[in-house]
């Protein structure tokens, strides 16, 4: 068989270089990107983290995910413009659109990234037309990306990350001993901090270094997502490049309130909210959910969580809300929280479900749930809203980061 | 020319091959008077969709003050908004 081609597009500091073009289109006299410059939260709303940064911002040592206030005290004259996510998606999905012209199999890998399977088109060479991609995207929307080429959708994605910006790279099976072998470990796919902390304990450094363990001791020691790394180490990867995005899993939202929460009535108000907005989503998706997971992070920022099966599925915000609420009194042990999040999985279809005789169906509590979302959708997400949140300062609806549109979340699956 | 990017309000004509094009515009000026200055001829007309956000940019001729002069008008498809572009 011959050996496939698939690109990895990878955007350039993607909502900096999209913020900044839209500011120079609407007359903006400096471009961000030449200058030392971050897109970051809210500080106030305790929002303050770097979501993305310049070039220039970079040699300060400014990291994406530190916080607004330690990037600042690295480099004082930094210019820190607020996030907006109706353009970004704009911009992506206009880069989606480019691409579409040059291969039916796209896939759209998170807000910036995307794969496409160029196999089957052999009559231009795939280095020309990865280079024309990457100009006509300067060109026509006016920002930079890094193009991987490689034999499979790993391969790609690491040639993209090889030398930033505006660059084609390429790393096909004899490539890997050279490029990616001598990069630290910690740049390949899926190897995050703690794994790198286990690696590095262990005198593994580069990914080549991984590459050479025997599988054998690897499983023995780091059982299943150990073999994995090790064969992306060695370049070996063939999932399909997928049109349509993976299936939902769980859905979850999060929410870092502005202020420290320290009372049971407004930690109450505040999962209330967010049930809002998971069961809106869920119903959405013609889902249901047995497994309902509440994960708390208090002022000192620890982290934990509590989870509870139900009986039978379920789509409804009330039931959402009320066990979130019992595992909430359950696990506070009432020091001040700074996160909630709420997320529920074991989804299944909505089309029928095994009813208990020991739970009560409440077939108007979900004509209700309907009605209000139908309102919602229609008139906006604030013309309805619970009467315990007038004069709050709490939003009735909390989650997410577009409101209204389909946000293409990362994913560790390629 | 410089940049201005400030918003008019505009008088246009919608032909059926769908590009507006502009016809009369109402600027206000720093001391709160308004102007209103007739398109004399748009010379080109270019769509750009830099970030994924539609425009058109129009590059006109005016008499202004007695005065020939030429600027550049845009059209945010989106938000239908007129913008003076650059004088």
């Amino acid at each position: 068989m011959e050996e496939k081609i698939i690109f990895h597009i990878d955007v350039n500091s993607a909502y900096l270089s999209w913020e900044a073009v839209y500011r120079l289109q609407h007359g903006e006299k400096i471009d961000l990107r030449k200058i030392p410059s971050i897109v970051g939260g809210d500080e106030s709303k305790r929002h303050g983290i770097v979501l993305a940064k310049s070039i220039p911002a970079k040699e300060y040592g400014i990291l994406t995910g530190e916080s607004v206030y330690s990037a600042r005290q690295k480099c004082p004259n930094l210019t820190i413009v607020p996030p907006n996510y109706e353009i970004y998606m704009k911009a992506s999905n206009s880069m989606m659109d480019l691409l579409r012209e040059y291969s039916p199999y796209v896939q759209r890998y998170s807000i910036d990234e995307a794969f496409i399977d160029y196999s089957c088109h052999r009559e231009n060479h795939y280095l020309d037309v990865a280079y024309q991609i990457k100009e006509r995207i300067k060109d026509e929307l006016g920002f930079t990306v890094n193009i991987g080429i490689g034999p499979n959708k790993l391969l790609a994605k690491m040639a993209s990350d090889l030398k930033k910006p505006d660059r084609v790279h390429t790393l096909f099976y004899h490539e890997i001993k050279d490029k990616m072998w001598p990069l630290p470990v910690e740049k390949l796919f899926m190897v995050g901090s703690k794994t790198k902390r286990k690696l590095n304990g262990r005198g593994i450094f580069t990914i080549g270094e991984l590459a050479q363990l025997d599988p054998d001791y690897i499983y023995s020691w780091l059982k299943k997502p150990g073999l994995l790394i090790w064969n992306y180490a060695n370049g070996r990867e063939n999932s399909p490049v997928k049109n349509s995005s993976p299936p939902v899993k769980s859905i979850g939202n999060s929410t870092t309130t502005s202020f420290d929460v320290d009372n049971k009535r407004e930690g109450h108000m505040f999962l209330l909210a967010i049930s809002e907005m998971v069961g809106m989503r869920i119903r959405e998706l013609d889902l249901m959910g047995d497994v309902i997971s509440l994960s708390l992070k208090n002022h000192q920022f620890y982290s934990y969580s509590h989870q509870k099966k139900l009986d039978i599925p379920t789509d409804s915000t009330n039931t959402i809300y009320n066990i979130s609420k019992k595992l909430f009194d359950e696990m506070w042990t009432g020091e001040p929280i700074r996160r909630f999040s709420i997320s529920i999985s074991g989804l299944c279809s909505n089309d029928f479900c095994q009813l208990s005789l020991l739970e009560e169906y409440k077939e108007r509590d979900k004509a209700l749930d309907r009605t209000i979302d139908r309102i919602r959708y229609k008139y906006g997400y604030n013309s309805l809203i619970r009467s315990c949140f007038l004069h709050s300062g709490i939003k009735p609806i909390i989650g997410g980061v577009v409101a209204e549109e389909d946000y293409p979340m990362m994913s560790s699956i390629l | 020319m410089k940049v201005l990017m400030k918003p008019i309000e505009m008088i246009a004509w919608f032909p059926k091959e769908g590009v507006p094009i502009p016809l009369r515009y109402r600027i206000t000026t720093s001391d709160d008077t308004n102007h209103v200055v007739k398109v004399h001829k748009v010379v080109y007309k270019e769509e750009e969709k830099l970030a994924g956000n539609r425009m058109i940019l129009y590059r006109c001729e005016s008499i202004i003050n007695n005065r020939q002069k030429i600027y550049e008008l845009k059209y945010e498809i989106d938000s239908c908004k007129w913008f003076l572009f650059k004088i």
